[in-house]
């Protein structure tokens, strides 16, 4: 009920702050006309839009479209919404799906060797580490790794994937992962250019969630290492590896999957920066960033739906997957 | 607490993680991806824009990219030559009057679907364009408004009848509003009729059938286009061009340094619009570029409504003070030529002595004159989307410190820009004193550019709220004149121009020189190029070397 309320509170916020900006989206949707008849055609676009209704109706109407799953066409791009966002949302839930891939082990194995070690210049190590490695920002880190590329391998990382290779190895889209897509078709040409592109940008929105769950992770292993459970196992003659996997390992399981759920949906603002400005990549970032020049509302209201629809969906996973794992939460 | 774990785990870890890292680099160092021998010639172009929509009556913006190699018009603008060349039609002629046109089509033309080109294609293709544009107000359609009846005389004879005199030859040539498709597509699309709004939404979601030498396969207006050579083609024997590209991907690329990373990634074979200070650097790795004198030029306005832009002497100081070398040099890094009047260089009806003399003391005489005390403070609208109008504004501002006048810059994307300029109609006083706004042409004619910038009826577009009668009248006549003596319709366009340069209401700032630059893998001619198709590469006369 209070997701329901939250998304009908951004689509009536969204939906107020566009129409009170500049830039008229009737004008977009007849076309820009330049003849003497351009005033009659941004008339009837407007219209056509149902732009001159008043507001409350507006907002009634898209909210009713949108319950139907009529988004209509995308008025900078005349072809349906929906098409628009989905080319845009697979690339992106790719490449953060693909930096999580790495990211978590990592930030948590981390975090476990840091805790087991602390006290020592290790830990102090990973500790600075990790803080740096949350802090930094990800596109500058993006076009380090850019420039990187380029003056020592000669290969710059730009895109998801080479058109000449999809058109040579007859590699089509079926789910919109590139990776994925091109595994089930056996495609391994393919499949390792995706790969080898997607990596640069995967790095540079990995340093946030690795920083973060290795200072977390950190932190509650060695607080559970100070338990009186794991000092019971201990005097029981447990082996040090059987506590840490079998009885450590399982407590911070939990509060893991709480942070990365959260990191998880930050790193989606990362990717939408990085994937358009610095590796060229398409995405949501490069379709948000048009909607609002074009002044394409639809698209830009749809796109702020369906994200604040997706943060709660994360949200609610994690919540889930934390009840299934631990029946001490009550969802 | 703080024990070691046992050697054996941590080893262990420490291998898993080597072999990834050793993995990872492995495959991106050694494995960057090596395209196996492609049989088929592809040529990859970057566009800088996502793409409007691509029906051919109706899309008057980026479609064109599209548009252009898909679809053709009954006659082609030769810029060079200034003559309007047989495409569809092989020849023409009209009445005395200008009042009727009578086309011979080309014979044994076929559409991408096997149809046959025919005069009823041309009926079609022309009254779509013009009714959509009657009925709705959209496209370009306005250029076949003179156009009363389309006579089927045979199958490959036309006949225009219009209600004034026109050019229909230079009209026919347009480039948005003019391209024949098949009628087969009523068919495709569902629609009985070709006002159908469905037959619209039918073209845009991907629909093509056209008679050019390429043919649409692939449809993203956000991702990339994809057309394959149409064999059929009645053209191929006349280019002689065994090596043109088998597939053409037209790859959308908004960021110009992602073009120039994807040039030198092999990605892109011919960019467009690549930082211009890179362009160097491309040269000397053995990229060709050809510099296109383009018809894509960027006016400055000034607001006739508000003070002290309404004061012409005001106006006057204002373009004296300004040094466009200087802007050519260092906004531009010599991609523009300086303007002369609102028309570009080479279009038809351009006078070249409408340059206004950078002079500082002509330019405070000016100032005197007008009245205006300084300080006075100015506001500045340009675009962002383009890197000269950004640096064009900065350095503006500082020309403007020296004659004694603050300028505070506006700046906005153009959706915002356009519905802030426009504003001048209702709200003069609220709107900027100057707004930089660029232009290209649909049709080889001074009206297109005269009456939407300046015309007093022009409300979407005449930034500068220009409102003279005379200048209406002039090129009001000039238009219809254009059809029966084009010598003396020039003649009123001159006039019109000259008066704009004395009122200056607006003034041209410069004409775009638009480097495409070019992998050695290709060869792409002069001739591929024409600036009244803006972005169009003529693919057929490309050649694939390798």
């Amino acid at each position: 009920m209070l997701s329901i309320l939250v998304i009908l509170g951004v689509i009536v916020f969204s939906y107020l702050l566009l129409m009170l900006t500049p830039g008229d989206p009737a004008v977009k949707w007849a076309g820009n006309p330049r003849g003497p008849g351009a005033v009659k055609a941004i008339e009837l676009a407007r219209v056509e839009l149902g732009l001159d209704k008043p507001l409350y109706v507006q907002i009634a109407n898209f909210i009713y479209n949108f319950l139907t799953g009529n988004l209509g066409l995308s008025i900078a791009y005349k072809i349906p919404v929906s098409q628009v966002i989905i080319s845009g949302f697979t690339a992106t839930l790719e490449l953060i799906l693909f930096t999580y891939l790495f990211s978590i082990p990592l930030g948590v194995w981390l975090g476990l060797y840091s805790a087991i070690k602390r006290g020592s210049r290790i830990d102090s190590f990973i500790q600075s580490l990790s803080i740096v490695l949350a802090s930094t920002p990800t596109f500058w880190l993006g076009s380090l790794i850019l420039l990187a590329s380029n003056t020592f391998t000669g290969f710059l990382p730009y895109g998801r994937v080479s058109s000449k290779l999809v058109l040579s190895t007859g590699f089509t889209q079926i789910t919109g992962f590139y990776l994925l897509d091109s595994l089930i078709q056996g495609n391994i040409p393919v499949f390792i250019d995706a790969l080898v592109r997607i990596m640069p940008p995967a790095l540079a929105i990995s340093v946030y969630p690795i920083g973060v769950l290795a200072r977390v992770t950190r932190t509650l292993i060695a607080e559970a290492l100070l338990e009186d459970y794991v000092r019971a196992a201990v005097a029981w003659g447990i082996k040090r590896e059987t506590i840490i996997r079998q009885f450590v390992l399982r407590s911070i399981i939990p509060p893991v999957i709480q942070i990365s759920g959260l990191s998880f949906v930050y790193s989606l603002v990362d990717a939408m920066v990085v994937e358009t400005v610095v590796f060229g990549r398409e995405g949501l970032g490069s379709i948000l960033l048009d909607s609002l020049h074009k002044a394409d509302f639809r698209v830009t209201l749809a796109l702020a739906v369906y994200l604040t629809a997706f943060y709660i969906i994360v949200n609610t996973l994690v919540d889930i997957v934390q009840a299934t794992i631990d029946p001490r939460i009550r969802l | 607490m703080g024990e070691e774990v046992s050697k054996k785990t941590y080893y262990i870890g420490v291998v898993l993680i080597a072999a990834l890292v050793v993995s990872i680099v492995f495959l991106y160092v050694y494995t960057k991806p090596q395209a196996p021998s492609i049989e088929q010639k592809v040529v990859v172009y970057a566009y800088n824009d996502k793409i409007t929509g691509i029906d051919p009556s109706v899309e008057d913006d980026t479609g064109l990219v599209v548009l252009g190699s898909i679809y053709e018009t009954l006659t082609y603008y030769d810029y060079k030559t200034s003559e309007v060349k047989p495409r569809l039609a092989v020849n023409w002629t009209s009445s005395s009057d200008g009042k009727e046109w009578v086309f011979y089509l080309r014979k044994g033309v076929k559409f991408h679907d096997g149809t046959p080109f025919n005069s009823t294609a041309v009926k079609v293709s022309v009254e779509r364009a013009r009714d959509i544009y009657r009925e709705t107000g959209r496209g370009m359609g306005y250029i076949w408004d003179a156009v009363e009846e389309i006579e089927i005389v045979d199958e490959y004879t036309v006949k225009f009848k219009l209600s004034y005199p026109q050019r229909l030859d230079l009209l026919a040539s347009g480039s948005y509003a003019a391209y024949i498709f098949s009628p087969s597509v009523l068919e495709k699309a569902g629609v009985s009729s070709y006002m159908d709004r469905e037959l619209e939404d039918w073209f845009n979601n991907g629909n093509a059938v056209g008679t050019g030498p390429y043919k649409l396969v692939y449809y993203d207006p956000v991702r990339e286009v994809k057309l394959e050579k149409n064999s059929d083609w009645w053209g191929w024997r006349e280019v002689s061009n065994p090596n043109a590209p088998d597939v053409v991907i037209i790859k959308i690329v908004t960021e110009p340094i992602a073009q120039y990373n994807g040039l030198l990634s092999g990605e892109i074979d011919i960019a467009s619009s690549v930082p211009r200070e890179n362009t160097k650097t491309l040269l000397e790795k053995g990229f060709k570029s050809i510099n296109l004198s383009t018809y894509h030029n960027f006016v400055l306005f000034f607001n006739t409504k508000r003070y002290p832009t309404n004061i012409r002497e005001f106006r006057l100081a204002i373009v004296h003070a300004l040094d466009m070398s200087r802007i050519i040099r260092d906004a531009l890094l010599g991609y523009g030529k300086v303007a002369s009047g609102v028309l570009p260089h080479g279009f038809p009806g351009h006078v070249d002595n409408l340059v206004y003399q950078y002079n500082l003391a002509k330019a405070r005489e000016y100032l005197s004159i007008a009245g205006v005390k300084s300080p006075v403070t100015i506001t500045l609208l340009y675009q962002v989307d383009y890197e000269e109008t950004r640096k064009f504004a900065e350095i503006f501002k500082s020309m403007m410190m020296e004659l004694g006048v603050n300028v505070e810059l506006d700046p906005q994307d153009w959706a915002r820009l356009k519905d802030i300029a426009k504003e001048i109609w209702r709200n003069p006083d609220e709107t900027p004193h100057l707004v930089i706004a660029d232009w290209w042409p649909t049709i080889p004619s001074p009206y297109d550019y005269l009456y939407t910038m300046l015309h007093s009826e022009s409300k979407e577009w005449n930034f500068a709220g220009y409102e003279n009668n005379l200048f209406d009248d002039l090129i009001d006549s000039a238009w219809i004149l254009e059809g029966e003596n084009y010598t003396k319709a020039i003649e009123l366009y001159v006039q019109a121009q000259q008066l704009v340069y004395e009122d200056a209401p607006a003034v041209g700032l410069w004409d775009e020189i638009r480097p495409f630059i070019y992998s050695g893998r290709i060869n792409l001619p002069e001739e591929a190029l024409n600036p009244l198709y803006m972005f169009v590469i003529r693919f057929e006369l490309v050649e694939v070397r390798s």
